[in-house]
């Protein structure tokens, strides 16, 4: 397997796309080869910031727990635990957290290792004759719904209500919460994210078709209905995740036992969350859902 | 033709933006200069504003809608204006509701603040009216026809983006960069935008470029020129489909960035005659299945020679040339 790169610096960096590239070798994808730690430090970009945010020995180190703790259950288990740390530790404000070169970085010269465990499927005997089972490329490099770290920032990002972070820890339980409904711009509106996790809550939703049925219908009917109307959010105040971003200089390693506390913003509205979840409610039953019979008696 | 379930309004949106102000921390809100924003290119631009710590900009709008939507007899209730300001690269998502002015109910005005902190490179901003349709609230019965762009880093309000420029000799800097210094230009297609870096380290390249002569040097930069955007043309569109996120099913996603940006102007040359959606789809299979990619780079060269306008130069070069000659004889 795949090692913990033998040289760590004390910061985080930048990688770009195309320096990136080159290291994603079929070796690394097998989770066969190491990644030349030495060779990609030289090529790496200063990030824009410095300070506490900008070290990272307590991201390795947060990542280093993440696979200990888990290292006798299913590694997707590890994604509910993980992003509203990750979250946390890194206190980006999104322009930041926008730049792909940050994500290349983590997965490259800080945890390939990681990348390699929580990606790596095991051989199910379905490969191609004499194809060892590998690791996606877009889990090193790719979009934010796909990459390694990207994802999890952005599930955390979110589906966080404010500064809780349990509705994060909540749809990350649900690997379909991340393969499909991460990708979907309806999620942007606040409330519409709170609903959707709400659903999970009630035990309305509870399998990965189900959420999958859940995402088609609420895309679908975003087309015509406008959410941010029908279920207002509060008005977008950016003070407080700067804020946060700040106190990241006296702030200690997150908590591992309980929930960190994410940036202090006002919490989506419980009002539209309600209404949001009543009405996606009505959706799910006329929405198809694999695997279930489209007749009335459903529920056993 | 999409069809809706419920009645739609027919008949022009429209938006401006009338005014920007910039908050820096600490002091109260600046207006900026309306060179800042442009009403026909439709673009505000937050780059050369010369405060550098800004930390939010308000948007003053203004909505124009048809009368009809207010009507008593319209068949709608509840109607409402909102903005609407999202990025892709963010997912960032600000809605404002607009408070009408006039009593026709055609003006509706409002803002909307602009946090720097959420936005990376380029927002959009729209309009829509929404109202209770057939007693189903929250219906968008109609949306503006054109979107804002809110440019973060751009100082002129223009909608054509800029190539980035770096000037520099290729044997120091980024690792990657160093194997070329022998090549007068390259084209690094990686990041936020695509950048021509140019070698100062090839003698007497700089002074060709940088030059204003009107003779033979002059024609041979300009034919240099657009041979150097042939390139760019040609680089970013191989990266723009080099790079696509697939569908389970296995249809390519236009990319958000600048990449999709190029995917959709230089496609109608590659695959002309097609909806960009199937075009972008057949490019894909071609690139990606055994046949067809290869009959498709003279289509790809000349989408690329024909943006950068290479023609034209070259006739200019020739005629130029050819002007010089007789001077000479003469």
């Amino acid at each position: 397997m795949t090692h913990k790169p033998n040289y760590l610096p004390e910061r985080l960096a930048l990688l770009s796309d195309l320096n990136a590239a080159q290291y994603v070798t079929e070796g690394l994808l097998n989770g066969k080869e190491d990644v030349p730690a030495i060779a990609l430090s030289k090529i790496v970009e200063p990030l824009p910031y410095d300070g506490a945010r900008a070290a990272l020995a307590p991201v390795r180190e947060l990542v280093d727990d993440a696979m200990c703790e888990y290292r006798d259950e299913k590694p997707t288990k590890a994604d509910a635990w993980l992003a509203p740390r990750l979250h946390a530790t890194l206190r980006l404000n999104r322009r930041e957290a926008a730049d792909r070169r940050l994500w290349n970085f983590l997965a490259l010269g800080v945890a390939p290792d990681y990348v390699v465990w929580r990606f790596l499927p095991e051989p199910n005997g379905k490969e191609k004759s004499g194809e060892a089972p590998k690791v996606a490329y877009r889990r090193f490099r790719g979009a934010h719904y796909t990459q390694a770290f990207a994802r999890l920032w952005w599930m955390a990002e979110l589906f966080r209500n404010g500064s809780d972070y349990r509705p994060v820890a909540r749809a990350c339980a649900i690997q379909d919460m991340i393969n499909t409904v991460l990708r979907l711009d309806v999620i942007d509106h606040r409330p519409t994210a709170q609903a959707m996790v709400r659903l999970l809550d009630r035990g309305t939703v509870t399998t990965g078709r189900e959420v999958n049925a859940l995402a088609g219908a609420v895309n679908a009917s975003a087309a015509t209905l406008m959410y941010d109307v029908v279920a207002p959010d509060v008005e977008r105040d950016g003070r407080p995740v700067q804020e946060w971003v700040e106190a990241a200089e006296t702030a200690g390693p997150v908590p591992r036992r309980m929930l960190p506390e994410g940036p202090d913003e006002e919490q989506a509205p419980e009002g539209s969350v309600e209404a949001l979840a009543d009405y996606f409610t009505e959706l799910l039953v006329d929405a198809p859902v694999r695997g279930r019979p489209a007749t009335e008696d459903i529920g056993d | 033709m999409k069809a809706y379930p419920y009645r739609r309004l027919a008949g022009p949106v429209s938006l401006r933006v009338t005014a920007v102000e910039l908050k820096v921390p600490g002091e109260s809100r600046e207006p900026l200069d309306t060179k800042a924003f442009s009403v026909v290119e439709q673009v505000v631009a937050l780059g050369g504003t010369g405060f550098d710590d800004w930390e939010s900009a308000r948007l003053k709008l203004s909505a124009t809608i048809p009368s009809k939507a207010t009507a008593p007899d319209s068949g709608w209730s509840d109607v409402s204006v909102v903005a609407v300001l999202t990025e892709k690269a963010t997912n960032a998502r600000t809605v404002v509701p607009l408070e009408s002015t006039t009593e026709s109910g055609r003006e509706w005005t409002g803002f909307l603040d602009v946090w720097r902190a959420d936005h990376r490179d380029r927002a959009s901003l729209s309009v829509h009216v929404v109202a209770r349709a057939d007693g189903v609230p929250g219906r968008v019965i109609a949306t503006a026809q054109n979107e804002w762009i809110v440019d973060l880093s751009a100082e002129a309000p223009r909608r054509q983006r800029e190539l980035d420029v770096v000037i520099a000799g290729f044997r120091e800097g980024p690792q990657w960069r160093r194997p070329f210094r022998e090549v007068p230009w390259i084209v690094d297609t990686s990041g936020d935008v695509a950048a021509v870096h140019v070698n100062t380290d090839f003698e007497g390249l700089t002074d060709l470029l940088s030059g204003s002569g009107s003779g033979v040097e002059g024609l041979v930069r300009d034919l240099l020129l657009a041979q150097m955007c042939t390139d760019v043309w040609t680089a970013v569109f191989h990266a723009a489909v080099g790079d696509l996120e697939v569908e389970e099913d296995g249809t390519p996603l236009f990319p958000h960035d600048w990449r999709g940006e190029v995917l959709r102007e230089m496609l109608p040359d590659v695959m002309p005659g097609r909806p960009l959606e199937e075009a972008l789809g057949e490019v894909h299979r071609r690139r990606t299945e055994a046949a067809g990619w290869i009959d498709l780079q003279p289509r790809i060269h000349f989408a690329a020679t024909r943006r950068a306008e290479m023609p034209k130069a070259l006739s200019t070069t020739i005629r130029g040339l050819d002007r010089l000659q007789q001077r000479a004889d003469a």
